[in-house]
C-alpha cells in the first residue's frame, strides 16, 4: 500500500504534459474559398500536424497534431497571419478533427 | 451616360452580396484569369511569391463595336496595398499595372495602372475598380462597380453558386457602357462565371465567360 502511495505521489509530482490533439482558431477576414486554401495549405506544410480542417461558415481553423508533437499557440497564430488573416481566438482542444467535425453536425442537427 | 451608370451603380451597390475579389491567390500560388466575351477578351497568369505581391504576364484584346481591336501584350504585377480582417468580412486595396506593347487599331507601348477596393463576407461581395488603359492615340480608361450576392452559405469544398452584377463605363469604346448581370459558381480553387453584357440591348448583347483557376 506504501508502494503505490510512493508510485501514485511520485506520478503526480512528474511533469506530465498531455500534448493538445488540435489546435483551434476563430479567423478573422476567411470568408472565401480562396482564402480557406491558402491556409489550408499553409497549415498542411507545418510538419507537427496530421491534418487541417477550415470551416468558413463558422471562420473555424483547426490543426491536428501528430502524437507526442506540439505548436505553441503563438506560432500557429503566426502562420495564421502570415496567410494574410487576423486570429481573433486560438486554444489547444482535445479533440480530433473527426470530433470536431461530428461535433459541429450534431450542432446543425440540433438547430 | 452618367445617369446611366449611376442607375447601374445603385443597382450594383442594392444588390449587394457576391464572391471573391482576390487579384491574386495566397502565398506560393499561381492564378490564371479569363474573360471572353465580344467586346473584352483577356488571359492574365500570375505567380504570388508572398501574400502581398504577384507578378506575371497578361494579354488583352479590345473589341469595340464595329472597329478593328487593340491587342495588348505585356507583363503585370498587383500588389495588396491595405487588407482588413473583419470579423466576418473582409475588405482589400488592391494596385495592379501592366506594361507592354499595343497592335492593331493602336500601336505602340501601352500602359494600364489600376486600383481596385473590394468587400466581402460569405454572403455578399462589392467592388470598385478604377483603370487606364493607354496606347499611343488609345485612351479606353475604365470604371467599374460590381455587387452580388451568394444563394446560400457553402463549406469551403462545396460549390457555391452567386449572382454578379457589374457595370463598366469605358472611354472612347463602344458600347461605352456595359451591364453584366452574371451567375458565378465557386469552389475551393476556381470560379466560372457566365453573364450576358447589357442583355436588354439587342444589338449590343452579348454573352460573356470568366474563368478564374489558382493552385
Amino acid at each position: 500500500m506504501k508502494n503505490i502511495l510512493i508510485i501514485l505521489c511520485c506520478l503526480l509530482a512528474s511533469p506530465i504534459v498531455s500534448a493538445a490533439t488540435s489546435i483551434k482558431a476563430e479567423v478573422n477576414g476567411m470568408v472565401c474559398a480562396f482564402c480557406a486554401k491558402g491556409i489550408e495549405k499553409k497549415l498542411n506544410a507545418m510538419p507537427e500536424g496530421q491534418g487541417a480542417f477550415v470551416d468558413l461558415k463558422r471562420r473555424i481553423v483547426v490543426l491536428e497534431l501528430k502524437p507526442q508533437q506540439n505548436v505553441s499557440l503563438d506560432a500557429f497564430t503566426q502562420v495564421i497571419k502570415e496567410a494574410g488573416y487576423a486570429v481573433d481566438k486560438v486554444e489547444n482542444v482535445e479533440q480530433s478533427i473527426a470530433e470536431i467535425k461530428a461535433n459541429i453536425k450534431a450542432s446543425m442537427k440540433g438547430q | 451616360m452618367f445617369k446611366q451608370l449611376s442607375v447601374a451603380f445603385l443597382l450594383a451597390v442594392s444588390s449587394l452580396h457576391v464572391q471573391s475579389a482576390a487579384l491574386m491567390g495566397f502565398e506560393d500560388s499561381y492564378m490564371l484569369m479569363t474573360e471572353t466575351g465580344e467586346y473584352n477578351q483577356e488571359v492574365m497568369f500570375n505567380y504570388a511569391p508572398s501574400i502581398h505581391h504577384a507578378f506575371g504576364v497578361e494579354v488583352m484584346r479590345m473589341s469595340p463595336k464595329g472597329m478593328r481591336a487593340t491587342t495588348m501584350t505585356g507583363i503585370n504585377y498587383t500588389g495588396l496595398i491595405q487588407r482588413w480582417n473583419l470579423p466576418s468580412a473582409q475588405a482589400n486595396v488592391w494596385f495592379m499595372g501592366s506594361v507592354g506593347e499595343a497592335r492593331g487599331l493602336h500601336h505602340g507601348f501601352s500602359y494600364s495602372p489600376s486600383v481596385q477596393f473590394d468587400y466581402e463576407t460569405t454572403r455578399l461581395y462589392f467592388l470598385a475598380k478604377m483603370r487606364m488603359l493607354r496606347a499611343p492615340g488609345m485612351n479606353n480608361d475604365m470604371a467599374a462597380v460590381q455587387g452580388g450576392f451568394s444563394f446560400y452559405e457553402a463549406d469551403f469544398d462545396e460549390t457555391q453558386p452567386w449572382f454578379v452584377l457589374e457595370a463598366k463605363a469605358i472611354k472612347n469604346f463602344n458600347p461605352s457602357l456595359q451591364v453584366t448581370p452574371a451567375l458565378r459558381l465557386i469552389n475551393k480553387n476556381y470560379f466560372l462565371e457566365l453573364g450576358i453584357t447589357n442583355p436588354f440591348n439587342k444589338s449590343e448583347r452579348a454573352p460573356r465567360l470568366n474563368l478564374m483557376f489558382t493552385y
